[in-house]
């Protein structure tokens, strides 16, 4: 387990690992690493067997078939695999019907796989028995025993072989463990819930199982007995190093108990979804653990992840047959936006007509609460195009979603700035207002863990505030923290001090000042003016299928850059955007770039807001140079191997051919010029040698270089 | 002053409405039976009919009503002696029933096949009427005294044996995966589980069948003469034409059936916890 996590903490060797499982031990795709290379690796491969024999509990390619009535089949669970290590606690979570309980009820060997194994320690589980105790849901409870009798009968049959004496020890050291001895006569109906699952877990207990599974153990329970018995349980779980697997539905509870939340997804078919390690220091305690500046994030992706599925049969459904009407191939078309004030064009080109004025017919927005949401619905085809952080299309085109590269095209840029780095208020009372004094803060506190909110790895804002803390001489990834929260639970958590600071799009830096939470230390104006914000995003296949909306979309968009750029339909931009069906929030929050707030007034000497930028020359024209210096920063920081084949990939994700004719068709003027781009700290970068850049740079990752294979482009089937 | 009056009425005043309410649950059944004796004897007195009235009926049979113990020999005896010679045979008939239906059911449930095969033929056995078996009770077995005890015993069985068969088939799941987990020892598992779970059906058949064991017995002993007991005793005085004394008999028969009844449903408050009554 130690060993385990130690492992996990070095990502140099992941990335080899799962080179080495995709090729099964012959290295061809191996990233060759700019500073270190790994030339023996022995060491790898002993882990893995290793892990592989130490592992407690082994299921292996399970598969649960049910009859129906009508003669058909159920695939209930299909592909499970999964190793538990000695002392673990697992969760099992998903939604009603997602086959947690079943799987557990086959470790615990109440039912059989119909393919693949179960194994306890290497022996495979084929009947139930004592040393996989089980507590169950409803408790079961033998009602005509009293709560000594229940207890007494597991112990006096499991542990036959220890004298009376010593057992009817062990009983009664149970009922104390549990705090049930004023009730130990008692039959379980006089007792209250929470007493008849300590009885349970006390009958559990008492016979000292291998492993300990409990089935939605405290679902039936009024909340403050659920959080004490959880808290009692984790104490005797940790005293006694019990492994343990649990079924639940509820976050809050696997995450203060598990070492590991295994996430199934919906049936049928349902497999493991996600693996999430809790790295939440223990002894844990409930009303502390919630404050872990981690905990949110946690928390936030679990419930990420059941909202996905609980969508998916929606998703599946949006998935509709494309309507050609207009000379365009598709005119039904789900565009993803996250709300924010840069979401501007999206909203102004459906509320304004601009959709409909170049063809298409029938554009729905689909708000999505975190960049996520977009990444997936990009990656599974639920959405036509969307509203992306400016790293996206080349994080997801190097690989950057489970190491599969998807080739994701980006023909217009829609936003430039509107991006600012907030620190929590009380940085601001201890004279923090310089990159320079921030330093000196996290040298002079190096015993405490500082933690910045990104909104997701391959946004702008995540590369900034990295640059920004890099060229401070702060190491983004040693000295503090940097964690994804979704950008709307970013104040709560500023506010609640989990944060020490975040980087984000508005209008969160500008609420952030105005409810007195944090100030803005830097704008986006002082890190790099102009940078990319927020860009169209598509996929290849897409664009290929599609061509002339892909133009027309573009068109359209353009066109409500330039209306969310006249100042004159300010004030029109921001009331639509305020409603609730986008931003959902007060106007005075949404800020155009007008000036007139005084927004950074925290400051001294007021830092000038961050404009939107979202139409002007050069402003919308995808730019090859910025894209290079996304890849060059995403490597640095180690997301994404860097591309031996970087030209080509540029090529293919930034689709200028698109921009120009959208541009030509509506009569604008697409002059531009661009030099290299200029930093705050004084460097420059150009599109020359991006090699050379990332090998000048002090502060950065370990830096892979690696062929990303991408497909032939191909047409994405309808 | 006022307080303590006050403090003194009240529970009187919570007495009085107890006992009002003790009495009403008395008066209530008391009076509807006065009223039914009452349009009884008016009947009687305007149909004509040979059915005497029930002041008639009190008048006929005083010696019997005032005199339950006498014992003449034969089967010339108190009522009292008819019905326990009745209670007798369905103790005896009863109990088998009880013993051999308890048992059968158990191994029913337990056992899918035999179930199966045995279903149909339980429904249908548990449909004919007591009477039907006196006949092919006295052939088979040739005297009055074991074949009453038969009609009993082959009454009262069909209830419990079903009723335990569904009480073993419905051990909630949850308690047989305690049992697996723990694997228990099958006698364990049957004294610990199996019988407790099943406890509260097998209840219901044995209460069920106490009822249709009182019934067949005066059907039983109606058609086998010479014995004594309460069933004959209605058949005698029928042959006699003493009307009145058969009423009082029904009485008797329809007193002793409550009081059965009720008895089993003490024993069951007795065994049974509260959750599973």
């Amino acid at each position: 387990m130690g060993a385990d996590l130690d492992f996990a903490a070095e990502p140099a060797i992941i990335i080899s690992l799962s080179t080495i499982s995709l090729n099964i031990g012959i290295p061809r795709n191996i990233g060759i690493p700019l500073n270190i290379v790994i030339t023996d690796l022995r060491p790898v491969l002993f882990f893995i067997r290793q892990s592989i024999m130490t592992s407690f509990v082994t299921v292996e390619s399970l598969e649960k078939t049910f009859s129906l009535e009508n003669g058909g089949q159920y695939v209930a669970l299909k592909g499970i695999d999964l190793q538990i290590q000695k002392g673990e606690f697992i969760s099992l979570i998903g939604h009603s019907g997602c086959g947690k309980s079943t799987l557990l009820n086959m470790v615990a060997g109440l039912d059989l796989p119909t393919d693949g194994l179960v194994m306890l320690q290497g022996e495979e589980i084929l009947r139930p028995g004592p040393d996989r105790m089980v507590v169950f849901q409803n408790y079961s409870l033998l009602p005509w025993m009293t709560v000594r009798q229940n207890i007494a009968l597991a112990v006096n049959n499991v542990l036959s072989n220890l004298s009376v004496a010593e057992r009817n020890e062990i009983i009664e050291r149970n009922i104390d463990l549990v705090g049930l001895r004023h009730a130990v006569d008692k039959p379980p109906d006089q007792l209250s819930g929470g007493m008849k699952q300590r009885v349970a877990i006390a009958r559990a207990l008492a016979t000292r199982p291998k492993l300990l599974l409990l089935d939605e153990p405290f679902g039936a329970l009024d909340a403050l007995t659920r959080g004490n018995l959880q808290e009692q349980l984790m104490k005797i779980c940790e005293e006694s190093h019990i492994t343990a697997i649990m079924v639940t539905h509820d976050v809050d509870e696997a995450l203060l108990l598990s070492d590991r939340i295994v996430m199934l997804t919906n049936g049928p078919q349902s497999k493991i979804g996600q693996i999430m390690d809790v790295d939440l220091p223990r002894p844990r305690k409930r009303m502390e653990v919630i404050n872990h500046p981690n905990y949110y994030s946690y928390r936030s992706e679990i419930i990420y992840f059941l909202n996905q599925q609980k969508q998916i049969k929606k998703l599946r459904a949006r998935k509709t047959t494309a309507i050609a009407r207009h000379g365009l191939e598709k005119i039904n078309l789900e565009i993803g936006f996250v709300p924010l004030t840069a979401a501007a064009p999206v909203v102004i080109a459906k509320e304004k007509g601009f959709f409909e004025h170049h063809g298409l017919d029938a554009v729905n927005l689909v708000r999505e609460s975190s960049w996520r949401g977009i990444q997936d619905g990009i990656a599974g085809s639920y959405l036509d195009a969307a509203q992306m952080p400016s790293g996206m299309p080349v994080w997801l085109t190097a690989g950057g979603l489970n190491g599969e590269p998807l080739p994701v095209v980006s023909a217009l840029t829609m936003t430039r700035n509107g991006n600012a780095i907030t620190l929590d208020k009380r940085f601001y009372e201890q004279g923090i207002i310089t990159l320079a004094d921030l330093r000196r803060m996290l040298l002079e506190s190096r015993d405490r863990q500082h933690t910045f909110g990104a909104v997701h790895p391959a946004s702008m804002h995540n590369l900034l505030l990295r640059y920004w803390l890099a060229a401070g001489g702060i190491d983004p990834n040693k000295d503090v923290t940097v964690s994804t929260i979704p950008p709307a639970q970013m104040v709560a958590n500023l506010e609640a001090g989990n944060i020490d600071g975040y980087c984000i799009g508005e209008p969160w830096n500008v609420r952030a000042a105005i409810d007195n939470i944090g100030y803005t230390i830097a704008t986006d104006l002082e890190i790099w003016d102009g940078h990319p914000g927020k860009v169209l995003g598509v996929r290849e296949d897409w664009a290929n299928a599609y061509p002339n909306t892909h133009i027309a979309l573009v068109k359209a968009l353009l066109e409500a850059c330039a209306y969310c750029a006249n100042p004159a339909n300010q004030e029109e931009v921001r009331m639509i955007l305020s409603r609730p069906e986008y931003l959902d929030c007060e106007m005075e929050y949404i800020d155009l770039g007008d000036g007139s707030h005084n927004t950074c007034g925290l400051h001294p000497s007021p830092r000038e807001y961050a404009h939107h930028q979202f139409f002007g020359a050069g402003v919308n024209r995808p730019s090859r140079t910025e894209h290079l210096w996304i890849m060059t920063q995403l490597a640095r920081w180690g997301e994404v191997p860097f591309p031996r084949n970087w030209v080509e990939i540029l090529e293919r994700i930034c689709k200028v051919s698109v921009f120009s004719i959208a541009a030509r068709e509506l009569e604008l003027d697409i002059s531009y010029s661009r030099g290299p781009i200029h930093f705050f700290d004084g460097t420059t970068f150009t599109a020359d040698d991006p090699i050379a850049y990332l090998n000048h740079l002090q502060i950065k990752h370990d830096i892979y270089m690696a062929d990303v294979p991408l497909k032939a482009p191909g047409i994405q089937a309808a | 002053m006022t307080i303590a009056r006050k403090q003194f009425n009240k529970p009187s005043f919570i007495l009085d409405k107890k006992l009002k309410q003790r009495l009403d649950d008395i008066a209530t059944p008391l009076g509807t039976i006065l009223v039914l004796l009452l349009i009884w004897q008016l009947l009687t007195m305007i149909l004509p009919t040979d059915l005497p009235g029930p002041i008639k009926v009190v008048q006929e049979t005083w010696v019997l009503i005032l005199y339950p113990f006498f014992d003449f020999g034969g089967t010339n005896k108190g009522l009292f002696w008819q019905v326990l010679s009745s209670l007798q045979r369905v103790a005896i008939g009863y109990s088998f029933a009880a013993v051999v239906g308890i048992g059968l059911g158990i191994l029913v449930g337990l056992n899918k096949r035999l179930s199966k095969g045995l279903d149909p033929i339980f429904n249908i056995l548990r449909t004919v009427p007591p009477l039907a078996w006196v006949p092919i009770a006295l052939a088979a077995l040739k005297q009055n005294q074991p074949a009453a005890l038969f009609v009993i015993f082959i009454t009262a069985i069909w209830p419990i044996l079903i009723n335990t068969a569904v009480g073993v088939r419905q051990i909630p799941q949850d308690f047989n995966n305690v049992a697996q987990v723990l694997q228990l020892p099958r006698t364990e598992y049957f004294f610990k589980i199996l019988i407790p779970s099943a406890l509260p059906y097998i209840f219901t058949g044995l209460r069920i069948a106490i009822g249709l064991s009182w019934l067949a017995i005066i059907a039983a002993e109606i058609v086998m003469s010479g014995i004594v007991g309460i069933g004959f005793f209605i058949w005698n005085a029928y042959q006699n034409s003493q009307i009145s004394e058969i009423i009082v008999s029904l009485v008797y028969i329809g007193l002793v059936g409550w009081l059965l009844d009720s008895l089993m449903a003490w024993v069951q408050t007795l065994i049974l916890p509260q959750s599973q009554r």
